[in-house]
């Protein structure tokens, strides 16, 4: 597997420095996250109000992210205590509840430009460097992107922002809240629902 | 991101209170699954740091945010980054000594070439000569990071009134540095006139580093669902990216042992030497 992966990623390198636009398609972990980048540029550069923001984020997580994977990390040990129902209205709600979250995060966005930096292979599929260039001329910030291979398709299971995962962000702030409604899932739900029904509208 | 209000003078004062907070230490739930789940926030003192944390965010609101935001108001932004560069500046001999100690003299070198350079053609720090043409970039260190480094634990999650999340191990390095600051003990031997100097440093300091993060730290908070458990997170996560980044800067440990071919014994044998040298000092063992 590990080994494969490797092949693919060193493969598509070489590929991508020969012809890049032969690799349009999601084979290139690299050109998963350049790609990513330039569609995030446009929609962050068109007019938009903020709830057509969370929509189009929205459709770019959904495309671009292994949502049921990351959905079962956050939710860590619970996820096997929970119901089936649970699961599902969790995974959807957590979809809801990061396009609000990256789309108000860069609400602030003045002209940044994402970077790739360079990619290299991992156990479960590929990490690609970036950094977001920004044109105060302050020092850039690096993303790493970690990637999980998916019958050769590259999908996102986690964004790292100077060293600060996404992940094991939520995952430890869901512990908390589930932890706090008496260990049940539920609470949780219910507080999601609350907030992706509550912020989203403004 | 650093969402440390850094402000080393006040830490002295607060250094009790963390004395007393560790004292009361008590151990958590002792089910199963509580057990785990506190090993993961590492918070034993949950309920003290939530309490502390809520004062903190009612200071935050009231008093820092306000002030933060008049502050960027003033002041036209160039200003405020010279007077940055300048706070940066009076750090340098402690950054300087910080890298010194974590054996890594190819950072040592560039703190004290900035510090040199901004000193002199930049007019006492108030233009980051070295940084916008030098190719030298200002980088954070502190005495917290440096015991990480020599693989010191970071003991409990704590929240510290006014100063926010911290943890026994950085906390005890801000004490430290206070302590240390060559600023500091210049104004401390002079006439009590100029006692004033350092707290006006820390709170300056701190007005300015809030004063960059007022959209993102309301951001988080408008989206997180436990504002708390994310800032713990944040700060935990983000400490450990300092350690392990510091880490990977330095030359393996193995290179210790390797002796008998000096000049294969690492990349960097003056720092591994000095490496060696701190471990036996600090009589930690990796």
């Amino acid at each position: 597997m590990t080994r494969r992966s490797l092949l693919t990623a060193a493969f598509a390198l070489i590929l991508g420095a020969l012809a890049p636009a032969i690799l349009a398609a999601a084979a290139d972990p690299a050109a998963v996250i350049n790609n990513l980048g330039n569609r995030a540029l446009e929609v962050l550069g068109k007019n938009a109000t903020p709830a057509q923001r969370v929509a189009r984020f929205h459709e770019l997580f959904r495309e671009d992210f292994d949502v049921p994977g990351i959905a079962r990390f956050v939710l860590g040990r619970y996820w096997k205590t929970a119901s089936p129902e649970q699961q599902d209205e969790f995974t959807k709600l957590f979809e809801n509840y990061i396009a609000l979250v990256y789309s108000s995060q860069l609400s602030a966005y003045s002209g940044e430009t994402l970077k790739v930096t360079g990619s290299r292979a991992d156990p479960e599929g590929a990490i690609v460097a970036s950094e977001i260039i920004r044109p105060s001329g302050a020092p850039p910030v690096k993303v790493e992107w970690h990637l999980t291979d998916q019958h050769g398709t590259y999908k996102i299971r986690d964004v790292a922002v100077d060293g600060i995962s996404m992940a094991v962000t939520q995952r430890s702030e869901f512990a908390s809240v589930i932890q706090r409604n008496g260990g049940q899932v539920q609470g949780l739900i219910a507080m999601l629902r609350e907030k992706t029904g509550n912020v989203s509208g403004r | 991101m650093n969402l440390r209000p850094v402000c080393l003078v006040f830490s002295n004062l607060v250094l009790l209170s963390a004395l007393f907070l560790s004292g009361c230490a008590t151990s958590p739930n002792n089910a199963q699954s509580e057990v785990v789940e506190a090993e993961d926030f590492n918070d034993p003192l949950e309920d003290a740091n939530r309490a502390i944390f809520d004062f903190n965010q009612k200071v935050d609101r009231n008093v820092l945010v306000p002030v933060a935001k008049a502050y960027r108001t003033v002041l036209p932004e160039p200003v405020r980054d010279s007077l940055r560069d300048f706070l940066r500046n009076l750090r340098a001999p402690l950054i300087f000594v910080n890298n010194a100690l974590q054996g890594d003299f190819e950072l040592a070198g560039q703190t004290f070439a900035r510090f040199t350079l901004n000193s002199t053609l930049g007019v006492g720090g108030l233009i980051d000569v070295a940084g916008r043409w030098g190719q030298l970039p200002y980088h954070e260190q502190d005495l917290g990071v440096t015991f990480g480094v020599w693989g010191i634990p970071e003991g409990p999650y704590l929240v510290v009134p006014v100063l926010g999340p911290s943890d026994p191990r950085d906390l005890v390095g801000q004490v430290g540095e206070g302590f240390g600051d060559p600023w500091n003990i210049l104004v401390s031997g002079n006439p009590w006139t100029l006692y004033w100097i350092p707290y006006v440093r820390g709170g300056v300091s701190g007005i300015d580093q809030r004063s960059r993060y007022i959209e993102t730290l309301s951001d988080i908070e408008r989206t997180s669902l436990d504002y708390y458990a994310t800032i713990r997170s944040l700060y935990r996560q983000r400490r450990a990216a300092l350690i392990r980044g510091q880490r990977e800067n330095l030359p393996p440990p193995a290179s210790f042992s390797r002796n008998d071919n000096p000049t294969m014994a690492g990349r960097r044998p003056p720092q591994a030497a000095m490496v060696s040298e701190a471990r036996i000092v600090s009589g930690i063992s990796w």
